[in-house]
């Protein structure tokens, strides 16, 4: 099944009706999309920032891991939710945009970059300059911060990009 | 729905004749481009400030004082609420007749001076005691107070701000 017909079945489901035709759903879900964002923004300054050496460098990387992570993995599970309905109500919109697949794409990349270089830090006994590549931990910081960056970027596009 | 009591603006129409408020109005992709970066700075001021708040509700936070968490943030909060502005400002420009009649954006500018209120009121009061309760939890009740209505009304802020785009004039 092509990607157009499959959005065109998603059309047809009265779920998918009733998303789009109930007046303050979508900017509802679009509200709590972007507070979700601003969650992964908020935990990606901190932990990405300490990471690049810039912010709170006199605390080690696990105690500030160890209470932003979980915001993140929050963070992430109410954008992908919400994410979700919006595409449930208007799959045309999404899925045959590929802003929307370059966006997809990127969360995806930020959440392995999270899970492969963040996630480990909450081991007792990391320390960053034992950690395997550790040269990488500095520049994969700012590419993680770019990311969410980018991620919002292509969020507010796929509403322009027809 | 047409409301029918907001009077024609000389100043409002002024503004959105003006050359800036023009170029963006008639321009493909400016409005998108500023939208997003005042989007991307909604984001870094809500994100920013909730990890204050919950740290004054009484959640731990990777400071142990609320005094170095809120020195830790802050200045990330105002330089995205700076650029917040500038740009929420350039696309108010852009159809400023329009926004100006727009009750969502009216309540939201009304919400953002309420949320600085509120945060002028913590600073008056609980902040200048907080070397009593810095790296104490749970925080004192004032604390808890301003952390709750700051995370509520820039919540509030956020819902305002999409509907601006979902009702008339705008819509």
């Amino acid at each position: 099944m092509s990607v157009a017909k499959f959005a065109n079945h998603l059309y047809g489901t009265p779920l998918s009706t009733a998303i789009r035709e109930t007046s303050w759903i979508i900017p509802g879900v679009q509200s709590i999309h972007i507070i979700a964002i601003a969650g992964v923004v908020g935990a990606a300054i901190v932990m990405d920032l300490r990471l690049a050496g810039v912010l709170a460098t006199d605390e080690a990387p696990r105690a500030v891991a160890k209470r932003h992570l979980p915001w993140m993995w929050s963070s992430l599970a109410l954008l992908l939710a919400s994410g979700f309905v919006l595409g449930l109500g208007e799959p045309y919109r999404v899925l045959m945009n590929p802003v929307f697949w370059a966006k997809m794409a990127l969360v995806l990349t930020g959440f392995v970059l999270t899970l492969l270089f963040r996630y480990p830090i909450l081991h007792p006994d990391y320390r960053i300059e034992h950690t395997r590549a550790a040269a990488l931990v500095k520049p994969l910081a700012w590419a993680s911060l770019a990311i969410w960056v980018a991620v919002v970027f292509c969020g507010r596009w796929i509403a322009y990009y027809q | 729905m047409m409301p029918d009591t907001v009077p024609p603006n000389a100043l409002m129409q002024t503004l959105y004749d003006s050359t800036i408020g023009t170029t963006i109005r008639e321009s493909a992709t400016l409005f998108p481009w500023i939208e997003s970066v005042h989007v991307l700075m909604i984001t870094a001021v809500v994100g920013t400030i909730a990890i204050v708040d919950l740290r004054l509700i009484g959640v731990a936070s990777h400071r142990r004082g609320a005094r170095q968490l809120i020195v830790d943030m802050l200045p990330f909060t105002w330089v995205a609420f700076v650029l917040a502005l500038i740009s929420g400002t350039l696309l108010f420009l852009s159809n400023a007749t329009g926004y100006y009649q727009s009750m969502p954006f009216r309540f939201k500018l009304l919400t953002i001076l309420i949320a600085g209120i509120n945060m002028a009121i913590f600073h008056m009061t609980a902040y200048r005691k907080i070397g009593d309760w810095d790296d104490r939890l749970p925080t004192p009740r004032a604390a808890k107070i301003a952390g709750f209505s700051s995370l509520t009304l820039w919540l509030v802020i956020v819902f305002l701000g999409r509907w601006i785009g979902y009702s008339y004039p705008l819509a």
